[in-house]
């Protein structure tokens, strides 16, 4: 799937969720932690991936990619 | 008054950015240096936004090593030729005005804090192919993004991030603005604005992306970010500017099929040793064009690859250095797949017009002024301009020129009943209930482009395609339904993507000719009559106008100073 998000290494500094070309994030205030929410709609850029300071975003691409 | 009751904020500036990419930004940040307001609204987050969100290895249109600027308007042309056969398919002039104002551009860019030299303190030229000559500059811009956007914050400009431009506002037959929602809280906003600067790049979203993929994932683009949904071209056609070429498109001549991109500097510009097209079984082939690539298949030798396994090492660390700065996220994905290009092959798909920029666009003159009043267009979304370098440089140029242009406009006069209308339009889906989502229609639209249209074009295919466009836009359209202001946007943008998918079919029913890798299987030859006479479509009274009219030539005095 694009974009996962790795809870234990989050640390929750909302890069990901700001910088999104395609803002497939949203901000889930009870745990103050990014959520991926239109993970359909990620194309792949890799910004996410390569802006946050834990990596804790891994992208792998879907199937009908390879 | 009563705009402040309609609409949740109401801004006025000088100038309005419409689009907050590599050319937006600076043009942006030149206008406020020239002491002008300037707002600049930008659908994602300045930082990370646009074609170079992801970064950029290289900058190009820099007439030096012999290449007289009259040489880079042929370039200009030249490339076009490529695509589209004989004949001038971009106004001559735009690439004249680039090609005398490179070198002015390349210290603005500096001025603008982008690293424009290699890790050695010198400017890296990078030999292009058609030139021959080192025009192109390498560079590590994988943060030019961040570096833009911080200069537009530091000189002053009012940002409007997570914001959509539903559309522009006019008066009289001129640009006074534009209606915008924000996408994340749904607000809608009212910018008054003096002149208006489209910089929204191009057009990508009427085709399916490079590879099949089924229900998920639909935004995946190869050439073109997946935000690209032609939000400027469409917003500039209703407005009633004009679009060219929406016919001839642009017909890359191929797609890559294993998404592991491929530096420019590579491929087909290298410096000194070019990458080989091959058949499955080896054997070597010429440039892949479409008629060639149908030749291949016919015979049964498809797929065809790209080769660079026979590039020294040297020349594969450099690759990597290029992909590291323009996609990083390349690397990771060759590694997932152990994919590695000295030891294998990028599968080669034929293309179809899956990313309109570069030769369609807004038409503009060498001022990238377009065709109406208060409007003006940069980078991807003008026609005749393509890539990062024209983008920054026109950019420049139009911002430079904005103080002569604000001091003349006088205050701009917003139509009440127009703003109204645009409001009704772009929240209406919020208050649908089992309606359409608009992936849906968006998904629809990009059936009809990939059966009706695509790359073998015939009348019967566009007139169907055209009634089923139709029967879509009645039925759908105002069904279209959005959970929260995210899927607003995405709503607004099927509306752009439908509006341009229509225009597309209409200009191909209107070219009935085949002409480079335009191929209208009914009309197969070339028609000389068509030659420099290009599609243009504009809106009037809420009425389509399509007239076929002849593109300019090098003005006279420009072809004299040139040389």
């Amino acid at each position: 799937m694009p974009a996962k998000i790795d809870y234990r290494r989050c640390i929750g500094c909302k890069k990901c969720y700001d910088l999104c070309p395609m803002d497939i994030f949203t901000w889930d205030e009870e745990i103050d932690m990014p959520k991926v929410a239109y993970e359909e709609e990620c194309w792949f850029c890799g910004i996410c991936w390569m802006e946050c300071p834990k990596r804790a975003i891994d992208i792998t691409y879907p199937a009908s990619l390879w | 008054m009563a705009l402040e009751r309609i609409a949740d904020r109401v801004v006025e500036t000088d100038v309005l950015v419409m689009g907050g990419g590599v050319g937006g930004c600076p043009a942006a940040a030149k206008a406020a240096e020239r002491g002008l307001n300037v707002t600049l609204i930008e659908k994602a987050k300045t930082d990370r936004s646009g074609h170079s969100g992801v970064g950029m290895d290289h900058v190009m249109d820099f007439p030096r090593e012999g290449v007289t600027v009259l040489d880079y308007v042929k370039y200009w042309q030249g490339r076009h030729h490529l695509l589209c056969g004989e004949g001038r398919v971009v106004n001559a002039n735009i690439g004249y005005r680039l090609g005398a104002s490179a070198w002015w551009a390349l210290e603005e860019m500096e001025k603008l804090g982008l690293q424009m030299k290699w890790d050695d303190g010198e400017y890296h030229w990078v030999r292009h192919g058609w030139f021959g000559a080192k025009i192109m500059l390498g560079v590590h811009w994988l943060d030019v993004k961040p570096t833009l956007a911080a200069v537009v914050r530091k000189r002053g400009v009012n940002v409007l991030e997570r914001t959509m431009v539903v559309d522009l506002l006019t008066n009289k037959g001129k640009v006074v603005g534009a209606t915008a929602v924000n996408t994340r809280t749904g607000e809608f906003i009212v910018i008054k604005a003096k002149a208006v600067i489209i910089a929204t790049g191009g057009f990508a979203r009427c085709y399916e992306p490079e590879t099949p993929q089924f229900y998920k994932y639909k935004m995946r683009y190869h050439g073109a970010p997946g935000a690209i949904s032609g939000d400027g071209y469409a917003a500039g056609y209703r407005a009633g500017a004009e679009l060219v070429n929406m016919d001839i498109g642009t017909c890359w001549n191929y797609r890559m099929r294993d998404d592991i991109t491929l530096d420019f500097g590579v491929i087909d510009h290298g410096d000194g040793i070019r990458g080989k097209w091959l058949t499955w079984k080896g054997e070597e082939i010429p440039f892949p064009t479409v008629k060639i690539y149908e030749e291949v298949e016919r015979r049964g030798l498809d797929p065809i690859y790209c080769s660079v396994e026979h590039f020294p090492e040297d020349y594969q660390k450099r690759a990597e250095i290029t992909i590291a700065d323009e996609r990083l996220i390349s690397l990771k994905i060759g590694e997932d797949r152990g994919f590695d290009p000295r030891t294998h092959r990028y599968e080669l798909m034929i293309n179809k017009p899956i990313n309109f920029a570069a030769i369609p666009g807004l038409y503009a003159d060498e001022t990238f002024k377009a065709s109406l009043k208060g409007l003006y267009v940069i980078g991807d979304a003008c026609s005749g301009l393509g890539g990062c370098g024209s983008a920054i440089m026109s950019g420049l140029l139009t911002a430079d020129n904005m103080p002569n242009f604000v001091s003349e406009a006088g205050e701009p006069v917003v139509d009440e009943a127009q703003v109204e209308s645009q409001k009704q339009t772009a929240l209406a889906p919020l208050s649908v209930k089992d309606g359409t989502e608009p992936m849906e229609l968006e998904c629809a639209i990009r059936y009809i482009c990939e059966r009706y249209v695509g790359i073998f074009i015939s009348e019967g295919k566009l007139r169907e395609g055209l009634r089923r466009l139709g029967s879509l836009r009645r039925v759908f359209l105002p069904k279209l339904m959005a959970k929260n202001p995210h899927y607003l946007m995405r709503c607004l943008e099927v509306r752009n993507i439908m509006d341009l998918a229509e225009l597309h079919i209409q200009a191909c029913l209107e070219r009935k000719e085949s002409r480079g890798n335009y191929i209208r299987v009914d009309y197969p030859e070339r028609d000389p009559s068509r030659d420099s006479m290009l599609t243009f479509q504009r809106m009037e009274d809420v009425k389509a106008v399509l007239e076929i009219k002849e593109v300019p030539d090098l003005k006279p005095e420009y072809a004299k100073e040139g040389k």
